[in-house]
């Protein structure tokens, strides 16, 4: 009786499991189906409205949610100009945002995904470098250029010539603010405190190398991980070697808590404190509140920038979202008009994007002005503002 | 020194405020939490909409917070305990998980994923001590802190329903015997823990003026950590662990850096666990109550399937690639494959053997490492490092590991989530031979026999015959003596012993083959994935693979691989719902637990 009831569940167990693993199977292979229609649908001749797909990969949930969100905002606005510019040759241009956390164990599955849709003409993302790099030899390999809107790591464009970055780059962004600390606050006997990722490093290095040629002392060099949240102690530790400044390769939730510890460690106002373009955004203030002022800081991307293009964007972007972008919504930006520009002027073949995205020349940006890629596979000669924090406010700053 | 002593305590107090939650709760009533971290962060968002919306006072907040976060714990144990509450604490270790997810996931949908401020309500009035300041909040937090441990104190050893509580957590069918009603024990657990979580995440929301949804994590394992280092259930053990964590970590700042302050940590909890498993305030005694590990999986045999049906599995796994003509599935199957392979090399540690290890991205860690580091700096051949990595990387693995299996149960699953995260610390801080954060890039892609495997079908078939190599020697070694020896570590500790099974021996023998195996794992993602960074593997993965194989079936390979696949699989096919789609992932957890609490492949003895 017992052996009966025991092989009856069994082969119901047997029944579900294989139930559900082809349920799992034919989820994953739906693509497979509206793919091969849509082949079809293209091998005939080319619907005049059927849209241009750029892929996304980035996250929607999990740690690094927060900036997936300002993405799709920078994403949205774009497509709202260019659609309504007359899309792409008549065709409107849209995007696929893929969820993957950020995480390197998901987007090579995304990026299969991206590669074996013929409708999608480019890809953009993902977030972090582990989860993007760990995609890049995919794309390279099927000839689909993947634009990555925030990888700084040095090494990101180097998987191969489809792999391209409208990202900060360190090389550019980090002796400027040397200069700025250095040449035009004064500053000698500096404390550097890093986020010790790839990002971080990479900075601090270039940093440091252009501090020194100027002339400066380093005379604290702290690295903290990303998950820090109590920086009394490497403020205590900054604070022992006497420092006149206190130079922040941070992001802006951490740069605020470091602003906002300071105090309680006995820093003054006469440390001047002087962060990296990533520690700018509105939430910058929000978090660090009072300790936020007089904080300087130097960015490619400032709302109240005067420059016509930024003024633009700037505005378009209040109008939508009645607030103010900051530079994760404006590389977002930058990247789906770079696209757009890209394929308006060179088709909207895969190959033929990767060859405009180098032919090219004076794309439109918000962040870079008149700009084009170097061989770097990189946007060259960015420009910089500087910022100081006075009345909850990012300010311009002017020697 | 005056400075770092000060930072030290001030922190120390953060953590007291979680120990002294994790320790009461969970030590004295003996239930494992994992949703512990996202009820404190629901508290904070509570406290939060009362101060930043609504205007509230810190007090009225502070009643509110107390009472939704009992609220919410009691929704926990209705929802993702009472059901399970016969099967076994691994069971709830994995429904308490799925509902964390939920929670997580539900704060993001919610609040926003953006880090909130939550400005301090408090008089801003501060004392000077050396070049510090110490603030009002401080010291409300400390009275906050050790105000409710008096509570719960009196509360427990003075009160009816406190006698019950413990009673209960010692002896379930005695204190039913005795008349206790478990299931309000139970309730009033979860709403006391639920509220106490409710309050310090709110406190500590407010001494970092911001918030979260993923604030519980970090928080909770600072908050375990100073509760074992105390002894857990034990209170003022949990003080003195919290501010002992504090001033050690501001000390390692000070003499090593920032980046060392997590290592040291976790050097500083096995140091302890090792030579005063029961804390540091814990009575010499000879004899240790330990939990037995072979109660922590539920039992359960494996189902019996038809002779053919495990090659025709493999054959249909073969000319797979051959049917799909889309590369997308076979992607997401090859990743399903490595870490079927993971959860074949757990499950000897512990299905097999009955050990919990929550370390096993450190051994995927020192796969994927080794192997970069051989073919990129010392240009071996991918097919020579494929047998060469995972043995260095076992041996390392073993080596680690070897003074921790003294330890036993939840202690030695503590120990192994440290080195874990001491194993992806020192990849960070090993910038010579890591390179550090910057990772190693452009790993090359497997070769073998001169060809090189990049095609998605190519890679789906080296994976697969790989997975089939680790489960053919899984396999092997669990049905020969050795097996059994494992097996009987895993009944019965004392009673292996006494045939003459070496523990020590036998467990770093499963250590061992599970490290080689699952740094194999290691090698095939870091070659696939081209480039590989301290934090490429990190604690939710060993949690996923743990998963996976409770969710299979204890000690059945099989299990093990169907419960990756599925694992894997699951949140690739319900991509389209977007934010909400972990959401649902949890849900399904606990669904599939309620309905198999064996695991998929294991029947009921």
């Amino acid at each position: 009786m017992a052996n009966k009831k025991g092989s009856a569940s069994r082969i119901r167990m047997a029944a579900v499991s294989a139930l559900a693993l082809a349920l799992l199977l034919a989820a994953c292979g739906k693509s497979n189906v509206a793919q091969t229609s849509a082949q079809g649908g293209t091998g005939a001749s080319p619907a005049a409205t059927e849209p241009v797909l750029i892929g996304v990969t980035g996250p929607l949930t999990g740690d690094n949610a927060e900036y997936g969100k300002q993405w799709r905002k920078g994403f949205d606005l774009a497509l709202e100009e260019i659609n309504g510019d007359g899309g792409i040759d008549g065709r409107p241009l849209e995007y696929v945002f893929e969820d993957t956390q950020s995480d390197p164990k998901q987007t090579p599955a995304v990026a299969q995904k991206f590669v074996a849709n013929p409708k999608i003409v480019a890809v953009i993302g993902d977030f972090s470098s582990p989860a993007s790099m760990a995609a890049s030899p995919i794309y390279q390999r099927a000839g689909l250029v993947q634009l990555g809107i925030t990888n700084s790591h040095p090494e990101f464009t180097n998987t191969g010539d489809y792999i391209w970055s409208n990202s900060s780059n360190q090389k550019d962004d980090a002796p400027y603010l040397a200069q700025l600390a250095v040449n035009e606050l004064g500053k000698k006997r500096l404390a550097v405190l890093y986020l010790n990722t790839d990002w971080g490093k990479t900075t601090v290095d270039l940093f440091i190398a252009r501090a020194k040629e100027l002339g400066a002392e380093i005379v604290a060099q702290e690295a903290y991980l990303s998950n820090e949240k109590d920086f009394r102690p490497i403020l205590t530790k900054a604070l022992d070697a006497d420092p006149d400044a206190l130079i922040l390769i941070s992001y802006y939730n951490d740069g605020a808590l470091i602003a906002q510890q300071r105090l309680s460690v006995g820093f003054d106002e006469t440390v001047a404190v002087v962060g990296i373009g990533s520690i700018y955004s509105p939430q910058f203030i929000r978090l660090g509140g009072e300790a936020a002022e007089g904080v300087y800081t130097s960015t490619r991307f400032y709302p109240g920038d005067p420059r016509p293009e930024v003024r633009r964007f700037v505005e378009k972007y209040r109008e939508k979202y009645n607030e103010d972008p900051d530079t994760f919504s404006a590389v977002a930006y930058d990247g789906i008009k770079i696209l757009a520009q890209v394929m308006r002027e060179y088709g909207t073949e895969r190959r033929a994007i990767r060859d405009g995205l180098e032919a090219i020349r004076d794309l439109d940006t918000v962040l870079y002005g008149k700009a084009s890629f170097g061989s770097d596979r990189r946007l060259q000669n960015p420009r910089f503002v500087n910022l100081v924090v006075q009345n909850g406010k990012f300010e311009l700053w002017q020697p | 020194m005056l400075d770092q002593w000060i930072n030290g305590l001030v922190i120390g107090n953060l953590y007291m405020l979680t120990a002294i939650g994790i320790t009461q709760i969970y030590g004295v009533a003996g239930v494992v939490n994992f949703a512990h971290g996202s009820i404190y962060m629901f508290g904070a968002y509570i406290g939060w909409m009362a101060i930043a919306w609504w205007g509230w006072p810190l007090f009225p907040a502070i009643a509110l917070v107390l009472a939704g976060s009992a609220l919410l714990g009691l929704l926990l144990e209705r929802v993702a305990v009472r059901p399970f509450a016969r099967q076994g604490s691994t069971i709830l270790l994995l429904t308490t998980i799925a509902a964390g997810l939920i929670l997580d996931n539900a704060a993001q949908v919610i609040w926003g994923p953006q880090t909130q401020a939550l400005r301090n309500p408090l008089p801003h009035w501060h004392f000077q001590l050396g070049n510090s300041t110490v603030t009002l909040l401080d010291l409300f937090i400390l009275a906050c802190g050790v105000g409710t441990a008096l509570l719960l104190h009196l509360f427990l050893y003075r009160s009816r329903a406190g006698w019950a509580v413990r009673a209960t957590a010692q002896d379930r069918e005695a204190a039913l015997q005795m008349g206790i009603d478990a299931g309000r024990v139970s309730r009033l657990s979860f709403a006391l823990a639920g509220a106490f979580a409710g309050l310090s995440g709110l406190l500590v929301g407010l001494y970092f003026s911001n918030i979260y949804p993923t604030m519980g994590a970090s928080a909770t394992l600072k908050g375990t950590t100073a509760a074992l280092l105390g002894g857990l259930g034990n209170v003022p053990g949990a003080i003195l662990g919290a501010y002992v964590l504090g001033i050690v970590e501001a000390f390692s700042v000070e003499w090593l850096g920032s980046s060392y302050r997590n290592l040291v940590a976790v050097v500083l909890l096995i140091a302890v666990l090792l030579f005063k498993p029961r804390g540091l305030l814990a009575p010499r005694r000879a004899l240790n109550p330990e939990p037995t590990a072979g109660t922590f999986i539920p039992h359960g045999r494996p189902l019996r399937f038809p002779r053919w049906a495990a090659p025709a599995a493999v054959a249909a796994a073969f000319v797979l690639p051959l049917a799909l003509a889309n590369p997308y599935p076979l992607q997401v199957l090859s990743i399903g494959w490595a870490f079927a392979l993971m959860a074949v090399s757990l499950n000897l540690i512990s299905g097999t053997t009955g050990q919990i290890s929550l370390g096993h991205a450190g051994f995927v860690t020192l796969g994927a490492y080794a192997s970069a580091i051989f073919t990129s700096r010392l240009d071996l051949p991918f097919s020579a490092s494929l047998v060469i990595s995972p043995v260095i990387a076992a041996a390392i693995g073993v080596l680690l590991c070897y003074p921790a299996l003294r330890l036993r149960g939840q202690y030695l699953a503590i120990a192994t989530l440290g080195l874990g995260e001491a194993i992806s610390l020192i990849a960070l801080n090993w910038d010579a031979v890591t390179l550090g954060p910057l990772g190693i890039s452009n790993i090359q892609p497997p070769k073998l026999f001169g060809y090189e495997l990049v095609s998605p079908a190519a890679q789906y078939l080296l994976a697969f015959v790989i997975l089939l190599a680790g489960v053919w020697i899984v396999h092997r070694l669990s049905r020969s003596h050795l097996g059994r020896a494992l097996r009987a570590v895993r009944e019965d500790e004392v009673a292996a012993r006494a045939f003459g099974v070496g523990l020590s021996r036998y467990k770093s023998i499963a250590f061992g083959v599970s490290a080689f195996l699952a740094a194999l794992a290691g090698v095939l993602l870091a070659h696939s994935y081209s480039y590989i960074a301290p934090d490429t593997f990190t604690f939710a993965l060993s949690i996923q693979v743990l998963t996976m194989i409770i969710l299979g079936g204890r000690d059945n390979i099989a299990g093990a691989v169907l419960g990756a696949v599925l694992l894997i699989a699951l949140p690739e096919s319900i991509r389209f719902l977007g934010e909400y789609r972990f959401i649902l992932y949890g849900l399904l957890l606990i669904f599939m637990l309620r309905f198999r609490p064996c695991g998929l492949l294991n029947a009921r003895t």
